[in-house]
């Protein structure tokens, strides 16, 4: 029977160990099947969206194929912006619950910055955060996985069973690394089998994704194992052991995530939003108390353009107020934009100050919950108001009906997903340097063990 | 003698390795988090006092229009800082900090600072609370595991009570030991602390002081909770080791699973209400009553002849007053009740999960903790539905205003009515008053009840694993 072997046999017989991981499972169970409801949900919502959505454009449509229409009227409550639900959601809720997955498209309220709704919810349960699989995966993982492995030398050390275990010709290095892995592997099968369990459950399939999520969790499971042999082969006890990697998972996965935090805010701060929306309001009223000379010098700028006559009904100032409030305001939410963005790009730069960060920030790119997406969303949504404005405009400035022409050109929004390349480019490099992290914390171990350190290892 | 033992335990925790490391970083934790905060509240305090001069000037200077376009024109409440926000800031990035307060509509709060931030906030913020909450257990347990454990391994536990020294006064000799040791390190912080917090607080809070003597209370008891289990499980497991897995597991049960768990569970016994749904209702129950802008409306024509009948006159233009006003006051009566109840509603149900999590304080001290702290830090969900309900009312008593304006200033049928900055200064601005401390207290008993039991529970289980350690010499 190999060591190997002979450890898992060892281990399996420990009532705690069984355990240990019977609650592993169970909680991962209880992430994936909160991960699977919340899709359920977001595809629910998203379902019913495309079906109103589609519902009233077809309707416009089959009226355009009898007769011209007032714009307003193809206008109905906005066009729509969705963001279609990710199909591997389960695997984290990441900002899904924060950020707006879709909004509609008004063209007299394109400059209204609080368009993109987000559902109800209990601010409390915002705070705390959801119970779902990279919840389970990246706080409960290496929680359990410490607990499993924590004492691979001390304890035997302490009872005088290592000394026993070396003087039979193994090795240090040897035994503690298939000790280590041994008594690493159920954990980290399970973990792994979990990711792969909630693709197949959620639609995902066995996907690049899927994959590459499975080869980040085992990396992250590597460095917890790499993590629990440095603590022993640098303690004396089995307490200090367990005392070094209960502080190592404090640090890397509440500490050095929360430091970060401020480092970014404090770096990037946000422009303040109670100060744009003031900014906003007085924007909006210099706007309106110039709609005159505005709309005068919008027809002079675009005389094609101008009704008969000149004269300017409501909506058509109200476009050219809009218009102008967006002129002032721009600037200011393209603040808020390179903010948030440069804040992103210190985290990317920073990530590997902890493998808890690279694994979580690589779990909700793959998921499709993370900032790339929603980025790309905002982007997109953007560019959509824009076709929406002019696409609209002209007609409603030369009071000119929608007709039956105009329906291949109406506004619709479709979402481009991001280049796959791209999320593959940065996930794929969390996990080599989530590895690389394991490596290094596995460097000192084998140097210390390597150099006819079983005698150290002893004492 | 527990005097003797207390001191023993002091000395050898102060030289311990452990407890100079952890508590060094604790403290640079905990000092580093306060700076921060601090900054940061100024920062938003500053920010939004702008905002406020910013949008009254805009209100002032809206120039002349009709009374109720000034209704539609609205104006915004922004959000008094907490009080206690530099030490835990709670739910407020995660409610919006501005509410957009308008004819017809009551707008939700928009803008949560959580939205403009990374995923990094999901890790939790660095705060003096979460270091309190989180930090100073472990630091406890990694103190506390080998007290007795440690000794009986060595053996010298069993010479102590065969030399006659009392079990329990050993137990609380320990106890103290420990204590003391991070009263010696904490307790400057939490004096300095709190004398600078009690220099803060907006509109001049009158329960300010209250608020942080019973937050030193709560986390007094929290941590003394903690302390006491884990002499406990060092008094009753054998080995130190031992001792310090069950600990370790308790606290990650305690600051890790546990409320991400409880907002879970809670969350699929008490449902949260879905926006569309809510949205539905609202808009169902607004079709019951006057649309003050439609002219076709049945409501509205009915109210017509219900009022000309009532004046005995044929026509609106016949009134002694302009029938436009009065519509618009009726309309917006009505539809700030509806919106009035289904808000009501709404909150009642969020506070009730907020509620049920605290129960679940029964099982893991923190929860109950984390609501006392945030209620009492004025950082709860309570305290934003205060403020929530405070523009509310606001936005009833500022339509209300203008509304009568119409009605009593402008002639019958005259679309040409304009009113300017004399009648805008007559509305105040919007000031939040300080929640009632009946208010706060209602928020905050049961969670202080449950550390209460905590405590006490924990202390006879203490008091009871000292009495059971006389077996061992027996």
């Amino acid at each position: 029977m190999s060591l190997f072997q002979l450890e898992l046999r060892l281990m399996f017989r420990e009532r705690a160990v069984l355990a240990l991981l019977a609650l592993f499972v169970l909680s991962l169970g209880y992430g994936i099947a909160n991960g699977l409801e919340l899709a359920e949900r977001q595809r629910k919502e998203a379902d019913a969206l495309i079906i109103e959505s589609s519902q009233f454009n077809k309707q416009v449509r089959d009226a355009l194929e009898r007769q011209a229409l007032d714009p307003r009227q193809a206008m109905g409550s906005g066009h729509l912006a969705l963001l279609p639900p990710p199909g591997f959601a389960v695997l984290s809720g990441g900002q899904a619950d924060l950020l707006p997955s879709h909004e509609r498209i008004i063209l007299w309220r394109t400059e209204d910055p609080s368009e993109g709704k987000i559902g109800l919810a209990n601010p409390t349960q915002l705070l705390t955060g959801r119970f779902d699989l990279a919840f389970v995966l990246i706080w409960l993982f290496p929680l359990f996985l410490l607990a499993l492995i924590y004492d691979l030398c001390a304890g035997d050390r302490e009872s005088g069973t290592l000394r026993l275990a070396l003087s039979r010709g193994i090795g240090a290095w040897k035994l503690l690394s298939v000790r280590v892995l041994a008594r690493g592997t159920p954990m980290t099968a399970l973990a792994l089998g979990a990711v792969l369990f909630a693709a197949l459950l959620g639609g995902e399939g066995l996907s690049l994704p899927v994959w590459i999520a499975t080869g980040v969790v085992l990396a992250y499971g590597l460095f917890w194992c790499a993590v629990a042999l440095l603590s022993n082969c640098f303690t004396r006890t089995a307490a200090a052991a367990a005392t070094v990697a209960g502080a190592a998972w404090v640090i890397f996965v509440m500490v050095i995530p929360t430091l970060l935090n401020v480092v970014v805010e404090s770096a990037h701060p946000m422009p303040s939003r109670a100060e744009l929306v003031a900014k906003l309001r007085e924007a909006s009223g210099d706007a309106e108390r110039r709609s005159n000379e505005l709309i005068n010098t919008f027809y002079k700028d675009h005389p094609e353009l101008a009704p008969p006559g000149m004269q300017a009904d409501m909506l058509q100032r109200r476009l050219a107020v809009q218009e102008e409030i967006g002129r002032a305001m721009d600037p200011i939410y393209k603040e808020f934009d390179t903010e948030l963005a440069d804040q992103q790009q210190v985290v990317e730069r920073w990530r590997f100050a902890s493998p808890a960060i690279a694994a979580y920030e690589a779990l909700s790119d793959l998921a499709g919950t993370g900032y790339w997406r929603h980025r790309a969303f905002r982007d997109q949504v953007a560019a959509f108001k824009d076709a929406v404005f002019e696409f609209y405009s002209p007609k409603f400035h030369k009071r000119q009906p929608l007709v039956k022409a105009d329906i291949p050109m109406l506004p619709s929004f479709a979402f481009r997903e991001e280049e796959s390349a791209a999320v593959q480019g940065r996930t794929l490099s969390a996990m080599a340097g989530i590895l690389a992290l394991a490596l290094l914390c596995l460097a000192p171990c084998a140097l210390r063990l390597s150099r006819g350190a079983s005698g150290k290892l002893v004492s | 003698m527990i005097l003797t033992i207390a001191l023993k335990e002091l000395r050898d925790t102060w030289r311990d390795g452990r407890f100079r490391i952890g508590g060094t970083l604790l403290v640079v934790l905990l000092i580093v988090s306060g700076v921060l905060a601090w900054q940061q509240n100024e920062r938003t305090r500053a920010e939004r006092d702008a905002a406020t001069e910013l949008d009254r000037r805009n209100w002032l200077e809206q120039g002349e229009k009709n009374s109720h376009s000034a209704g539609h024109y609205g104006l915004y409440a922004f959000k008094p800082t907490a009080p206690l926000a530099a030490f835990d800031r709670g739910v407020e990035p995660y409610v919006g900090s501005s509410v957009f307060l308008e004819a017809h509509r009551r707008n939700a709060t928009s803008f949560l600072p959580a939205q403009d931030a990374t995923n990094m906030r999901r890790f939790g913020e660095l705060t003096a609370s979460l270091s309190l909450q989180i930090l100073v257990p472990l630091l406890i347990v990694l103190l506390a595991f080998g007290a007795l454990a440690a000794e009986r391994e060595r053996g010298t536990l069993r010479q102590l009570l065969s030399l006659g020294v009392d079990p329990v006064q050993l137990v609380v000799g320990k106890f103290l030991g420990i204590a003391l040791a991070l009263a010696l390190l904490l307790v400057p912080l939490i004096a300095v602390g709190a004398w600078l917090l009690s220099g803060t607080g907006e509109a001049g809070d009158p329960n300010l002081t209250r608020r942080i003597l019973f937050l030193i209370g709560a986390y007094g008891l929290y941590l003394g909770t903690f302390l006491a289990i884990a002499v406990a499980v060092s008094a009753r497991c054998r080995t130190g080791r031992g001792a310090l897995a069950l600990l370790l597991g308790l606290w990650a049960f305690n600051c890790v699973l546990a409320p991400r768990l409880a907002t879970d569970l809670v969350e699929q016994w008490v449902p949260t209400p879905q926006l569309a749904e809510f949205d539905a209702a609202i808009a169902a129950d607004l079709k019951k009553g006057i649309d003050g802008h439609d002219s076709r409306d049945v409501h509205l024509q009915k109210f017509t002849q219900e009022t000309l009948a009532k004046h005995g006159k044929q026509n609106v233009m016949e009134l002694p007053f302009n029938f436009n006003g009065l519509v618009m006051l009726e309309s917006e009566k009505f539809s700030s009740e509806v919106y009035g109840h289904h808000y009501a509603r709404m909150w009642d149900q969020l506070e009730a999960q907020d509620r049920a999590t605290t129960l679940t304080g029964a099982l893991a001290p923190m929860l109950a903790l984390r609501t006392a702290s945030m209620a009492l830090s004025g950082t709860d969900l309570s305290q934003h539905r205060h403020f929530a309900d405070a523009s509310e009312q606001h936005r009833m008593e500022f339509m209300r205003v203008l509304n009568e304006d119409l009605m009593k200033n402008a002639r019958p049928g005259d679309h040409g009515y304009r009113v300017g900055r004399t009648l805008w200064e007559q509305l105040p601005p919007f000031v939040l008053a300080p929640r009632e401390w009946d208010a706060v207290w209602a928020s905050v008993a049961a969670a202080l009840g449950i550390l209460g039991a905590w405590f006490a529970g924990s202390f006879l289980w203490l008091y009871m694993s000292a009495r059971r350690m006389r077996l061992e010499v027996a």
